[in-house]
């Protein structure tokens, strides 16, 4: 038997089977990822615009956002969750800022931080208008401070 | 690779392939003489293992989540339910496959000296991985699992004194519940793969030790009976044994040097007709793992595991089956409790394992063993008639009913 | 054979690729896919420009859910059903179709499948609509989607759905409790039917079963009510909706729909007219109601109604433990409540108003709320077992102004006592009367001792 061919036919097989194994890897990778999530979901609706006052920030606190609603500018959804260690920090009307109990970290109004260990100012989370009239916040969008919805 | 020391060490310095010789003998390479069904029956462990530790990442075995799990895995998850039916059907698979093997090995007499331990390990193998089948049904938690596993533990409960205590430990309560599906996905996950594992590979290292593979039946017609050889130390009067001559290698030169001499090596006389296990063999197993895996993978894809309602404790369905492989043992259940569920499987287990010990003739050639091979095909077709009928011939309240017949006013 | 073996191994490996990548080609186009890219389509021709447009268009395709671990459900059906919430949907084909009248049962909250059936965890059409086999709970007919308000509104009336009403009122007053078993109570002649909605989710099946009940059941005991259509529709409502719903406290805590009339109830029950008054009808010690909810926020006045204490520091109201819907109840009376309301109570009541009342009623709030009850008994009958104290057991209360001042009955609540020991041998008594005067103020001790005084029996005279 010539062993030539012999090899031909077998490292063709071997080369199907590795392109088989790669995506066999793929495929695990993409197995392992979830495709559902058993936690509070990232989107979700708060309300209609009427029902938040304007002033001071409504706080809810098991989505962990501030929600703000200006008078002029509209509406802005900002995350309660400390960018040092993720604890819940705390909107202060007397002097319109952020702080955090855990280890004493300050962010203005934008979310800038202004005192404490924290690294990033605080994170903005787009608010949509959903199409029955509702506000919807999608925690996996980062928007600038700046950004607000128009009511 | 392309000079014969590569080859050869290739294969003995390899970690993975060294339980392999450097050569074997051409003809065990044939598929007539093995089918490769012991390969095959490994390879589908492996599948097993590999799919199994998938599905661990989305199980929880806790009731009712586990079903929330399977239905998870059937609808939601990535090759959820792909990766669902290899597990099953390759199990299935496994339990055909090692009892095929079993009778391979029966039918070609390789059960005989030196290979007796070795089909005692064989044999534990088989009542082992009829265990992981059994812990593994009950996980999905439905209506089938429950009651076949409730079924399944009764009929163990039979066994005098010792019955309903293993039942105890099985269960972890009185009956089936939290308590049992916790214990089951123990022993199927963790304890009883160990074990399996572990006399995987002294069952592999006792094929070597024994000599490697036994030669094919059909080579057996060229040797006579009668040519005895004597064996012993080679400076000693008496010697150890006179036994038929065989053309089987033997390793005897490990047990010399120890001092306790069993056989002494005796000369190839077929050199020429042994090759490389590289590529030869090699390429064969690749040959069969594809094969096994290919065939998991296309039943697979057309054919979906079951998947009935949520485990109900106060709803039996009628009739309650145990797992297939065991619905034999149930037919038996059916007519005599002890005698069939209990004394019956016993003496038959304890045979199997008994008969390379009972067994005294040394010849494998099959005109020489004509009621040792009746023997055991009666056993083989016994077992599958009484799992036909309890599959196909058996309905409610398990009335005889065949499979042609109507129900009629079946809710 | 030694030719063959490499063009084994080069095929079946092409097999083994060829298989993995139908598997890989299965799995990544599941039926849900398709239907989220339709509706993708259908919402980018609603955009006003290019970008909008193409934004929608490539919107990512994910398996949508809503987790409902009070209901002990997961339901995905918004992955196709994508619509549910959008009004401008009114007129889109299925699945695709905005869902009127959705509110308060929003998915997020309530999930679809606890109205209308199917399996929430699938996520392909006949799986999820449960027409499979092994899912006992398909899809309900339209016309009766409407029976699964009975299974979280088990009392009092649903609006909108009259058949659950006139279903209960039939099986009452027809007797079915004779054969049949509910919750506990009833023959067992035929099936107990507490989960029958859970068991037998066929409308058809029970419908045809009211009609005539051999038809469906043969040789059935069952006689022959002769119900007209409306009956057996309605009585086939009322079994629907008898499943035993796991139901976390959220749940529970709207299950009474508020309305004014249920108010009124929780008003004569909570004996308001005894501190209030409705436009000057009633008592006097607290404020008058009338328009109350008009000149306060429904938020403020829930709080006034959960904590007295928040809002007006020092208030005498107690705190009553009343559930959501209760409290909106009582709220949606307020907002109607007039003085005629407020004389209909006060003529029911069986004695007429006292200065004393208030107090005696604050009483009975804290004597229930810091757990008096506990020892001394609903009725104030005490009895239960306290060994090796005199008398062996707590004592009643019905007596107490026979053996003690209301002075002394102050000094016992407020500094507590041990129980006086029947055999000194042997040791203390379990239970004593704790000191409460760390937890109680004065004025409770006080209003606590007018309530005891007002239940006080004389003892019969010689």
């Amino acid at each position: 038997m010539k062993r030539r061919s012999f090899l031909n036919w077998g490292t063709a097989g071997l080369v199907a089977l590795w392109s088989a194994v790669g995506v066999s890897l793929g495929a695990v990778v993409r197995f392992l990822t979830p495709s559902v999530f058993y936690e509070p979901p990232q989107t979700f609706k708060i309300g209609n615009p009427a029902d938040f006052s304007f002033g001071p920030p409504t706080f809810l606190a098991e989505e962990k956002i501030f929600v703000f609603h200006d008078r002029v500018k509209g509406f802005a959804v900002a995350s309660a969750v400390c960018t040092h260690l993720g604890c819940t920090v705390g909107y202060f009307q007397n002097d319109e800022r952020f702080h955090c109990p855990c280890h004493g970290s300050v962010f203005a109004a934008d979310g800038a931080v202004q005192h404490g260990p924290a690294p990033r100012p605080l994170e903005w989370f787009e608010v949509t208008l959903a199409r029955d009239g509702q506000l919807r916040v999608d925690k996996d969008r980062a928007v600038p401070a700046s950004y607000r919805l128009m009511v | 690779m392309s000079t014969d020391k590569g080859k050869s060490e290739l294969v003995f310095l390899n970690v993975w392939l060294h339980i392999h010789p450097a050569k074997v003998k051409k003809e065990n390479l044939r598929v007539r003489h093995t089918f490769y069904l012991g390969f095959i029956t490994f390879y589908l462990f492996l599948i097993l293992v590999t799919t199994g530790v998938a599905l661990m990442f989305y199980y929880r075995p806790h009731p009712p989540q586990a079903y929330q799990d399977m239905k998870d895995l059937q609808f939601v998850v990535y090759l959820g339910s792909f990766l669902r039916n290899m597990h099953r059907w390759a199990a299935h698979g496994m339990v055909i496959c090692v009892f095929l093997h079993m009778c391979r090995v029966f039918y070609t007499g390789s059960y005989k000296r030196p290979r007796q331990f070795n089909w005692v390990i064989g044999v534990v193998l088989f009542l082992l991985t009829l265990g992981l089948s059994f812990t593994g049904y009950l996980l999905p938690w439905d209506q089938l699992a429950f009651w076949a596993i409730t079924v399944g533990t009764n009929i163990g409960s039979y066994a005098p004194l010792v019955g309903a205590r293993i039942r105890e430990l099985l269960l972890g309560g009185h009956s089936v519940g939290e308590s049992a599906l916790l214990r089951f996905y123990v022993l199927h996950v963790a304890v009883l793969p160990a074990v399996v594992t572990l006399l995987t590979m002294v069952h592999f290292w006792r094929v070597r030790k024994d000599g490697g593979l036994s030669r094919p039946v059909w080579k057996l017609k060229e040797e006579t009976s009668t040519q005895l050889v004597t064996i012993g130390p080679p400076d000693a009067g008496v010697p150890l044994a006179v036994v038929p001559a065989s053309k089987d290698k033997t390793y005897g030169l490990m047990e010399v040097v120890t001092g306790k001499p069993i056989f002494e090596t005796v000369s190839m006389e077929e050199e020429e007709d042994t090759v490389f296990s590289y590529p030869y063999a090699f390429f064969r197993e690749g040959v069969a793992l594809l094969a096994t895996v290919t065939t998991v993978m296309a039943v697979s894809l057309f054919w979906q595991a079951p998947l009935e309602e949520l485990a109900n404790p106060v709803k039996t369905p009628n009739p309650a089956k145990a797992p297939w492989y065991f619905l034999g043992l149930q037919e038996l259940v059916s007519h005599s409790a002890l005698l069939g569920g209990v004394i019956v499987p016993t003496l038959a287990v304890l045979a199997l394992i008994a008969i390379p010990y009972i067994d005294p003739n040394p010849s494998r050639r099959p005109a020489d063993r004509k009621w040792a091979i009746r023997a055991f095909t009666l056993f083989v077709v016994v077992n599958v008639v009484l799992i036909i009928v309890g599959t196909l011939f058996r309905g409610p309240g398990w009335a005889f009913v065949p499979p042609w017949a109507h129900i009629a006013g079946a809710e | 054979m030694e030719r063959r073996i490499p063009q084994f191994f080069f095929a079946l490996s092409l097999i083994a690729l060829a298989l993995m990548l139908a598997a890989v080609w299965q799995a990544a186009a599941p039926e849900w896919k398709a239907y989220q890219q339709q509706f993708h389509r259908l919402e980018a021709v609603g955009e006003p420009n290019a970008a909008a447009k193409s934004e929608v268009l490539n919107a990512s395709l994910v398996v949508r859910q809503d987790l409902l671990p009070g209901l002990q459900r997961v339901d995905r059906c918004t992955t196709c059903h994508l619509g549910v919430e959008d009004p401008t949907m009114k007129s889109a084909l299925q699945p695709f179709t905005f869902h009127p009248n959705l509110t308060p049962h929003v998915p997020a909250r309530f999930g679809c499948t606890v109205c209308h059936g199917g399996q929430g965890l699938a996520t392909d059409r006949r799986n999820a609509h449960g027409e499979v086999a092994f899912w006992q709970e398909p899809l309900l007919p339209k016309e009766y989607i409407r029976a699964s308000c009975g299974r979280c509104h088990k009392e009092g009336d649903v609006p909108g759905v009259p058949e659950l009403t006139e279903g209960r009122r039939l099986f009452e007053t027809q007797g079915c409790r004779g054969c049949h078993k509910l919750n506990g109570v009833g023959g067992s002649i035929g099936p107990d039917l507490t989960e029958e909605g859970a068991v037998r989710r066929s409308p058809n099946w029970l419908e045809r079963h009211f009609l005539d009940p051999n038809t469906v059941s043969r040789k059935s005991p069952m006689p022959n009510f002769h119900f007209t259509k409306e009956q057996a529709r309605a009585l086939t409502f009322y079994m629907l909706s008898l499943t035993s719903e796991q139901m976390a406290t959220y749940y529970s805590s709207v299950r009474l729909i508020p309305s004014a009339g249920y108010g009124r109830q929780l008003f004569v029950e909570k004996n308001c007219i005894v501190c209030h008054n409705i436009g000057g009808v009633g008592a006097k010690s607290g404020p008058d109601l009338l328009g109350v909810a008009k000149q306060h926020s429904a938020g403020w006045l829930d709080e006034q109604l959960v904590n007295p204490e928040l809002v007006y520091p020092g208030s005498t109201m107690p705190a009553y433990d009343l559930e959501t819907n209760a409290r909106k109840a009582i709220i949606a009376f307020m907002d109607s409540a007039t003085a005629e309301d407020a004389q209909s109570i006060l003529s029911r009541r069986a004695r007429p108003l006292t200065a004393q009342d208030a107090a005696i009623e604050a009483g009975k709030q804290s004597f229930a709320r810091f757990g008096c009850v506990g020892c001394h008994g609903l009725q104030l009958q005490g009895g239960v077992p306290n060994p090796n104290s005199q008398g062996g057991e707590v004592p009643s209360l019905l007596h107490a102004s026979d053996d003690y001042t209301k002075e002394e009955v102050i000094k016992i609540i407020r500094n507590g006592k041990a129980p006086p020991l029947e055999n000194p041998a042997k040791p203390a008594p379990p239970l004593y009367m704790p000191s409460w005067k760390s937890v109680l103020a004065d004025e409770d001790v006080n209003r606590i001792a007018d309530y005891l005084w007002s239940l006080q029996k004389k003892k019969e005279s010689w």
